[in-house]
């Protein structure tokens, strides 16, 4: 008798507490649901529309915004576009990111000055980075180009963003430059949590630092990097202001990604409609790239 | 130790590479405006000036976008983080129906470009009489700075032992109490390395502040910054760049100290997507 | 009072977005204090420092005649102004004053029922007193007056400087394509490159390039507004264009008119394209050579085209959402009192020119150092700018354009002119692809 009060007098608690933690969740909630949910209805359902943006007057066109887009070369020159600007400033961050990483947790002089000055790029603000780079870049009074002169890698002062390929060239590096601190935070963090004992019996075994950072530095740091990758993969996909500002999407569509076209069709053109079902289609793509890809970590996992 | 030596050079000389483009910013900055077009350009500048720091102050409305800036990362973070807080709380440490499905969806949130956010967004701020207000921006920071904050914090809260929060529930805390006197004291490293990423976050963000803030009395620093200088008549670079030294410092003051704060976010709970 | 409105307008007139404002709307009760007194928010993307104070000049003049007013000046610029104003009608936030926009873009939004007409403004300033048709560029399809000038700009004059050409042994300015070419060749030496030209794939490029089809006998549209693209005229301006792109600096293919100018002023090209405003930034950044330079209208292809000078109209419109639409007129209408416009126009000599006869005849505004170090420049610039044309007016023949700024929004041309020039693609193919863009913008 005694056992079943208790137990009940358990549920009840457990009742209470789920409806403590519901409570706890609720202000999430809200706010998702104000902030996130209600603009991304309102995101699909004006992509059926075809809408002028300053009056958003607009006349239901069902799926044929879809159907325009999709047979436009630019959709298919944007997306392209956009892969390449990922998966380039992707793979420069992650592998620049884990080297520096691993530079940074050796004993260096003046390691928390030298960590301060990595991690810079990662602080200051978009704007101020695209500012910095294009006055690097200039083609008068830029820098690089005088060094390069002096040098003597080259003769002419090159157009670093308004030819092709050297502007998507230019701006996968810049967004390297800018976000690889992020990788470094990351895997500097877990290689700190690393027990240094591997290591000895890795070193008592005989192995080289090579052959040490791939039997245990690699497989330790997996878990950070199938996570990192994920987080700047979307953010990569949908950056908009870095690419807005230093090239505006030139030379003509050449840099021009799915963002910087969902602004120029909403905002350029007015086109609402068409901008939000750029951006669903958009969305739809970096969910199924985000499925397939949490389903391959996974399988591989087990 | 040769070897070391060599190491360390190497070291120095790829973070040097790294942090040229603020050495170089420095020096724009202290360049009169002659030496600055002059080519081919100077290395370090002959005669070092501070009119253009001056200029900033004085003739123009720096300090209120600085100011404005500051308000409005301070309340973003401070919102952001509260939320995220108790909202990762309640889903790594309650059990209810949905919960997996919210944590999910917190993904989800982050798929959505900005750029198709903002025009619902703008007007249900309008609805609320909150157009071209520094709330209206705390407001719209949010979007971005939650789900990661949320997802940040759930993994730190993940690395708590559960068995703390048990014990002190045994000796008859209740269980908000539990929260504040076990959980948060914890927590605090993370608490701190997200405040640090939403205030970076909200400190930089631009294209929102673009569409949303049209009045110079809640425009922060980026957009402030862009429209005063960057103008279709005259680029002054000198300027521009001892905006953006002025803009920077204050971060990289900041992080300096809090560094290591900012690297033990990844660490102690390991990352759990 | 917006907000009942908006609900009871009802399903039938808002589409789209009904259902999603009437669903904000019950959550939200207007904040704004309803206060005694009126505020008038002026914007304007024209906002050097010295154009803001003669505004606030302006302003106080205007806030001290009447009592209880208050203007708010904001910042917009070339660039960001559409998604703001797109944000501003969409919610009815709107400013109650807007200056210095392009005449083409107030002309798409009026045909989109957001302005306001502007005729009784025009009769208050004085319609006899503006140039001869200075605001035909305002008229509308119904006959009304979509907004004014606040100023003329002469924005593709050729910028010269009168040093290099002494020392390459050029005796007179450019007047043909030819000459120019020839006149960039010589004074490109040493660092110094030709010209300045924008390739970038910007609005700055668009208008330019709009110039050089005409200046090559062409047009974009015809007098039917039909696209008349596909000429002769058309691959001249091309291949002008590419053939000028080895005397401009590599960075050229991003050229706005912040780097056109800047690249003329401080020396590093012999020639320039900007307004008059180049006088201004000379005087003050590089003295050494403000005696040299010197500016006339850009060449053309042959000496029997007639010279083809790009104004922007920088405007005056009110939106029709304005509350206080009363107050913005009587303020537009103020900001043609000579003192304050005097002041205005001297903010930036030679950039902004009077719309007025009787503005440019007060001596008042003749005697500001500029103008009188450069009174042929001035003049010359006065009398292209008042006989310019844009996009949304090609010429004295054409019908306004209520479309031309979405096709200047759109990119077309300046893709046209990068697809061409920097990519090497085949023009015939360029022009009739960038025909048919045009034309879709033109139906939807």
């Amino acid at each position: 008798m005694r056992h079943i009060m208790a137990k009940q007098q358990q549920t009840l608690l457990e009742r209470r507490y789920s409806m403590l933690g519901l409570f706890l969740i609720a202000p999430t909630v809200l706010v998702f649901c104000a902030v996130i949910v209600y603009p991304l209805i309102s995101a699909v359902y004006l992509s059926l529309f075809k809408i002028f943006t300053p009056t958003l007057e607009g006349s239901w066109v069902g799926l044929d915004n879809y159907r325009v887009l999709l047979s436009k070369g630019e959709f298919w020159t944007s997306l392209r576009a956009n892969l390449i600007w990922t998966v380039g400033t992707l793979s420069l961050q992650i592998i620049f990111g884990v080297g520096m990483a691993l530079v940074l947790h050796q004993n260096i002089w003046f390691r928390s000055l030298a960590r301060s000055l990595i991690l810079f790029p990662y602080f200051i603000s978009t704007v101020v980075a695209v500012l910095v780079w294009k006055w690097l870049f200039n083609d008068l009074y830029g820098i690089l180009n005088h060094l390069m002169i002096t040098a003597g890698l080259i003769d002419w002062p090159i157009d670093y963003l308004g030819s092709m390929p050297n502007a998507m060239i230019s701006v996968i590096l810049v967004g390297a430059w800018k976000y690889f601190p992020f990788v470094v935070i990351a895997v500097l963090a877990r290689l700190q949590s690393i027990p240094d004992q591997l290591y000895e019996a890795a070193k008592i075994d005989g192995a080289g630092p090579i052959a040490r950072f791939f039997d245990i530095t690699l497989p330790q740091l997996r878990e950070v990097l199938v996570v990192i990758i994920m987080l700047r993969a979307i953010w990569d996909f949908k950056e908009f202001d870095l690419i807005f500002l230093l090239t505006g999407g030139g030379p003509v569509t050449s840099t021009q990604t799915l963002p910087l076209l969902v602004y120029k069709e909403a905002f350029a053109l007015n086109q609402m409609g068409m901008a939000s079902a750029y951006a669903v289609i958009m969305m739809l793509i970096m969910l199924g790239f985000m499925l397939v890809y949490i389903r391959r970590t996974r399988s591989e996992e087990s | 130790m040769a070897r070391k030596i060599l190491f360390n050079i190497f070291a120095w000389m790829v973070v040097l590479m790294v942090a040229f483009p603020l050495f170089w910013m420095l020096v724009t900055s202290v360049k009169p405006q002659f030496e600055l077009f002059r080519r081919p350009p100077s290395m370090l500048p002959e005669t070092v000036t501070f009119e253009h720091y001056w200029r900033l102050l004085s003739d123009t409305n720096f300090l209120g976008y600085f100011w404005n800036s500051v308000i409005l990362s301070t309340a973003t973070t401070f919102v952001v983080v509260t939320i995220a807080t108790i909202g990762a709380y309640s889903l790594v440490r309650f059990r209810y129906r949905g919960r997996e499905t919210l944590a999910f969806l917190v993904l989800f949130t982050y798929l959505l470009p900005s750029v198709v956010l903002i025009l619902p967004l703008y007007l249900m701020l309008v609805e609320l009489g909150l157009s071209n207000t520094i709330t209206s921006l705390v407001i719209a920071y949010t979007t971005f700075a939650l789900p990661y904050a949320l997802w940040l914090l759930r993994s730190f809260m993940a690395g708590i032992p559960e068995d703390l929060e048990s014990a002190a529930l045994v000796d008859g805390a209740t269980r908000l109490g539990a929260f504040k006197d076990v959980i948060l004291p914890q927590l605090l490293p993370g608490i701190i390395s997200t405040a640090l990423f939403t205030f970076i976050l909200s400190w930089n963000e631009y294209l929102y502040a673009l569409v949303l803030v049209n009045s110079d009395e809640s425009r922060p620093l980026t957009t402030g910054v862009m429209n005063m200088l960057i103008s279709s008549f005259n680029i002054e670079w000198s300027l521009l760049m001892a905006a953006s030294v002025m803009m920077s410092v204050p971060l990289i003051i900041v992080f300096a100290f809090l560094q290591s704060y900012l690297t033990r976010g990844f660490g102690a709970g390991g990352v759990k997507g | 009072m917006k907000h009942t409105s908006m609900l009871s307008q009802g399903i039938s007139r808002r589409g789209a977005l009904q259902g999603l404002a009437a669903a904000t709307a019950v959550a939200a009760m207007p904040i704004r204090a309803s206060a005694q007194e009126t505020t008038i928010r002026w914007w304007s993307p024209q906002a050097a420092p010295a154009q803001v104070a003669a505004y606030k000049a302006q302003i106080a003049a205007f806030e001290a005649a009447n009592a209880g007013v208050k203007v708010v000046f904001e910042t917009t610029s070339d660039e960001g102004y559409a998604p703001q104003l797109a944000a501003a009608f969409s919610s009815g936030e709107v400013p109650d004053i807007v200056t210095h926009l392009p005449s083409f873009a107030i002309q798409t939004y009026y045909a989109n029922g957001l302005v306001e007409p502007f005729n009784d403004v025009i009769e208050a300033i004085g319609a006899d007193d503006y140039y001869e048709g200075a605001n035909e560029v305002f008229k509308a399809a119904d006959g009304n007056y979509v907004g004014t000038g606040i100023g003329n700009s002469a924005a593709n004059m050729l910028w010269l400087r009168k040093d290099l050409m002494e020392g390459a042994g050029i005796s007179d300015a450019p007047k043909t394509w030819d000459e120019l070419r020839a006149a960039c060749q010589a004074m490109q030496k040493a660092g110094i490159y030709g010209a300045p030209l924008p390739y970038g794939r910007n609005s700055m490029t668009t208008l330019i390039f709009i110039g050089v089809i005409h200046q090559a006998g062409g047009q974009v549209f015809d007098t039917d507004l039909n696209v008349a693209l596909d000429t002769q005229a058309t691959r001249d301006a091309l291949e002008f264009y590419a053939s000028m792109r080895e005397l401009c600096p590599p960075g050229a293919t991003n050229y706005s008119w912040g780097e056109a100018i800047t690249a003329f002023v401080s020396g590093a090209t012999a020639t320039g394209i900007y307004t008059g405003r180049v006088l201004g930034n000379v005087n003050a950044q590089n003295p050494p050579i403000a005696d040299s330079v010197t500016c006339v209208t850009y060449p053309t292809k042959s000496a029997d085209i007639p010279t083809w000078t790009f104004n922007d109209f920088p405007s005056v419109f009110i939106p029709k959402q304005s509350k206080n639409i009363a107050v913005a007129k009587a303020f537009a209408a103020s900001l043609y009192n000579p003192e304050g416009y005097i002041q205005q126009l001297h903010a930036a000599p030679g950039h902004v020119l009077p719309v007025l006869k009787s503005i440019n005849e007060n001596p008042k505004y003749q005697s500001n150092a500029i103008i009188q170090k450069y009174p042929a420049e001035v003049e010359l610039m006065s009398q292209a700018a008042a006989g310019g044309f844009n996009l949304g007016y090609e010429s004295a023949k054409h019908p306004s354009n209520d479309k031309a700024g979405k096709v200047v929004g759109s990119g077309a041309i300046a893709d046209m002119v990068q697809r061409v020039v920097l990519n090497g693609e085949n023009a015939d193919q360029v022009i009739g692809e960038t025909s048919k863009a045009i034309e879709d913008i033109m139906k939807s």
